[in-house]
């Protein structure tokens, strides 16, 4: 309950924002010292506190140009758990995504507030690389991109880009992420054909490989199935269950069925808002929002 | 449908009719014309051959009389000489000029045995005399007067009948001739053509695929860039005559730096290049913009930089309407004419340079009309190549762009 305390819209409201954004303003290299208060607000208890948010997310605003797209998001995204946002479309919860891996740079007109920092660093500081921070966050979009190269080439792509050329170093890689992605015994027989040639499942399981091979420590997906058929999509849930074992996941899903059924956490966002986050199960269950629960129930969206 | 409707309906679609085969029938008007003036003429000879005659003083070593038969298959219109071994024809060039052609050589007959006579450092060097030259004049020991005489053009004969009658009736051996070699041909163009090309794509392709990656991929999406780039598109509709004006002052003191004091083909190339920035530009950026996005974002997503992305996904993918306007460009160096004469000269040159002048075979068509005897047949010639190679790069450039288009269909 008071896991939910920290998003609830009624405690997350304006007056309380600058408080909130001085206190980080001060402090922003100093996640140790702003954690003992953020535990008195939300002792989480699947949290443990050896292991912290990957992602903390305070009084964030995105505009598109004049559009407010998100609206004071405050979140944290805790480690090793598969975190599901949810929402009708246009809510912001893939622009939120996008934030995580500054893939909203590339959007013109786009201007953030508020701050996001990942282990501690401010995400949007000047010192961050962001090229480095792309690798340490991944990304698997709505629809399949595989290059239209060979297998092998797409997974070493990543690496190929960090100058890394030793090719007995890059099959290994490419190996252990197509296993991890589940794809290595489909592929590996024709590892130099080109990906294009692959299934839409497959293509969609290359490109969660092409992501794990530069060992992220954030997978994020941005409805990684709503491309697919039935049983692709399976296919790649069964995966999502054994990925977050290692990784932390972001997934932004339509199917509110799939965050059920995947997801430790779930944040339920409505036209900019966080309305409500908590465990999956409690979300689902009890919702403390009427807009949740309305959702839930099909009442909208 | 009443009546009048349908008489409405009838007239408009008989003036779509009509506009369609206006454009048709000029299009056949063009190849029928060219083809009948050109066709003839065109040969592999033409194609292959200089365009300035050679003139050539030989002598023959051994000029003493045989005895040849007269080859089975020799025209009727061919005179055999059989005492010497060849024979001769009378033609009519395109200046309605009257000359002979020297259409057969035996083996073993004096002609094949002759060394050069003229001055010079090649003066003894052996001559190898070939079919189809134009004989000018014999040189044969006249019997009658005991000393050197003359047949042929030079000589009071005209026709190859009187010639050979004459060698024949009072020579005792031949000394050796003076002949030309047929010319009218358009190798060097072709070669200076070619040069044209390779230049011009090695100048222009990458600067303009550089330019149009900045503008498309870089560029900040601002009232600037778009002023730059209509001011680009802008240069595609300047007359090309300006551009070469501009060759001429401007970009002279480019080609001077190379130490080339006179239009070259280089110079022709810098102008060239210019005018084909727009094309190049626009056509890359379309291909640029057919290159999915979510290409962009993975590699992004991946971690590499920007000029990564541009360099191992976006530019491999646009590869094709790189390709295209590669294509398109070579069209419009083959096409352009009015550039090149400030900047590449008019004067035909066989053996071009980069260094040097020389025509295109555009510029060659006008060369050859615009001499006092137009030479129809030649320039018709020409544009019959000239078609035939836009021809083929234009069907290229359909074949490619249809394969780009299934490319991302899927």
């Amino acid at each position: 309950m008071d896991a939910r305390m920290t998003t609830d819209p009624m405690i997350e409201s304006p007056q309380t924002e600058p408080q909130a954004s001085s206190e980080l303003d001060v402090k922003p290299e100093t996640p140790e010292e702003t954690k003992p208060a953020k535990q008195v607000r939300m002792p989480d208890p699947k949290l443990d506190p050896n292991s912290p948010n990957v992602f903390e997310v305070r009084d964030l605003n995105l505009y598109y140009e004049k559009f407010h797209a998100l609206k004071n998001v405050t979140i944290d995204i805790p480690k090793n758990h598969v975190t599901a946002f949810i929402g009708p479309s246009g809510c912001g919860k893939s622009t939120l995504l996008r934030c995580f891996n500054r893939m909203n740079d590339l959007i013109d007109g786009v201007r953030i507030d508020g701050s996001i920092t990942m282990e501690g660093q401010d995400i949007h500081s000047k010192d961050l690389d962001v090229v480095n921070l792309r690798t340490e966050v991944g990304m698997v979009f709505q629809a399949p991109n595989p290059f239209p190269m060979s297998i092998f080439d797409n997974v070493a792509y990543g690496l190929r880009c960090q100058g890394i050329r030793d090719m007995k170093k890059l099959r290994v890689v490419v190996e252990d992420s197509l296993r991890k992605a589940a794809l290595w015994e489909e592929a590996k027989d024709h590892l130099h054909r080109n990906a294009l040639k692959l299934s839409g499942g497959q293509q969609q399981r290359l490109c969660i490989a092409r992501a794990i091979a530069l060992e992220p420590k954030v997978i994020l997906m941005d409805e990684p199935t709503s491309a697919l058929d039935p049983i692709a999509t399976a296919h790649i849930e069964d995966l999502i269950e054994e990925l977050k074992k290692l990784y932390t996941i972001i997934i932004v899903t339509h199917s509110m069925n799939q965050a059920a059924r995947i997801s430790d956490k779930t944040a339920f966002f409505l036209l900019g808002d966080l309305v409500e986050v908590g465990d999956t199960s409690e979300v689902f269950h009890v919702p403390r929002d009427k807009r949740t629960e309305d959702y839930i129930s099909g009442k909208f969206g | 449908m009443n009546k009048r409707r349908k008489f409405a309906d009838d007239v408009r679609t008989v003036v779509t009719w009509l506009s369609t085969s206006i454009s048709v029938i000029v299009l056949a008007a063009i190849f029928v014309f060219v083809f009948s003036r050109g066709w003839n003429t065109l040969s592999w000879d033409v194609l292959m051959s200089d365009y300035h005659p050679e003139n050539m003083l030989v002598e023959f070593s051994d000029g003493t009389p045989g005895h040849f038969e007269r080859p089975a298959d020799l025209d009727d219109a061919d005179v055999f000489s059989e005492k010497y071994g060849f024979a001769l024809r009378d033609e009519i060039d395109h200046r309605k000029q009257h000359l002979m052609v020297l259409t057969y050589i035996a083996d073993d007959s004096p002609l094949r045995d002759a060394v050069f006579a003229g001055s010079g450092p090649r003066k003894g060097d052996k001559i190898t005399v070939m079919e189809d030259m134009q004989i000018r004049r014999f040189d044969y020991m006249s019997e009658a007067r005991g000393r050197k005489s003359p047949a042929g053009f030079m000589g009071n004969q005209k026709t190859a009948d009187e010639t050979i009658e004459r060698i024949e009736t009072d020579g005792s051996a031949l000394i050796g001739m003076f002949y030309q070699s047929t010319g009218g041909g358009m190798r060097g163009s072709l070669v200076a053509t070619l040069m044209l090309i390779g230049l011009t794509l090695v100048i222009a392709l990458p600067i303009g695929i550089a330019a149009a990656v900045y503008l498309h991929e870089l560029a900040p999406k601002n009232k600037f860039t778009s002023v730059i780039r209509s001011f680009i598109e802008m240069l595609s509709g300047v007359p090309s005559i300006v551009f070469g004006l501009m060759g001429m002052t401007m970009l002279f003191s480019v080609t001077a730096l190379f130490g080339i004091t006179t239009q070259s083909i280089l110079l022709g190339a810098l102008t060239l290049s210019v005018i084909l920035f727009p094309v190049i530009i626009r056509q890359t950026e379309e291909a640029l913009i057919v290159v999915p996005d979510g290409l962009r974002m993975a590699s992004l997503s991946l971690g590499s930089s920007h000029t990564q992305m541009i360099f191992k996904v976006i530019l491999p993918n646009a590869l094709p309407g790189i390709l295209t306007a590669t294509l398109l460009s070579i069209s419009r160096i083959i096409g352009e004419s009015a550039a090149l004469i400030y900047t590449m000269g008019v004067a035909i040159n066989d053996h071009p340079e980069i260094g040097r002048s020389g025509t295109s075979l555009a510029v060659q068509i006008w060369t050859v009309m615009t001499g006092e005897q137009p030479n129809f047949e030649l320039a018709s010639a020409i544009s019959i190549v000239i078609l035939i190679m836009v021809l083929v790069l234009n069907l290229t450039v359909k074949g490619i762009s249809s394969r780009l288009n299934r490319k991302w269909r899927t």
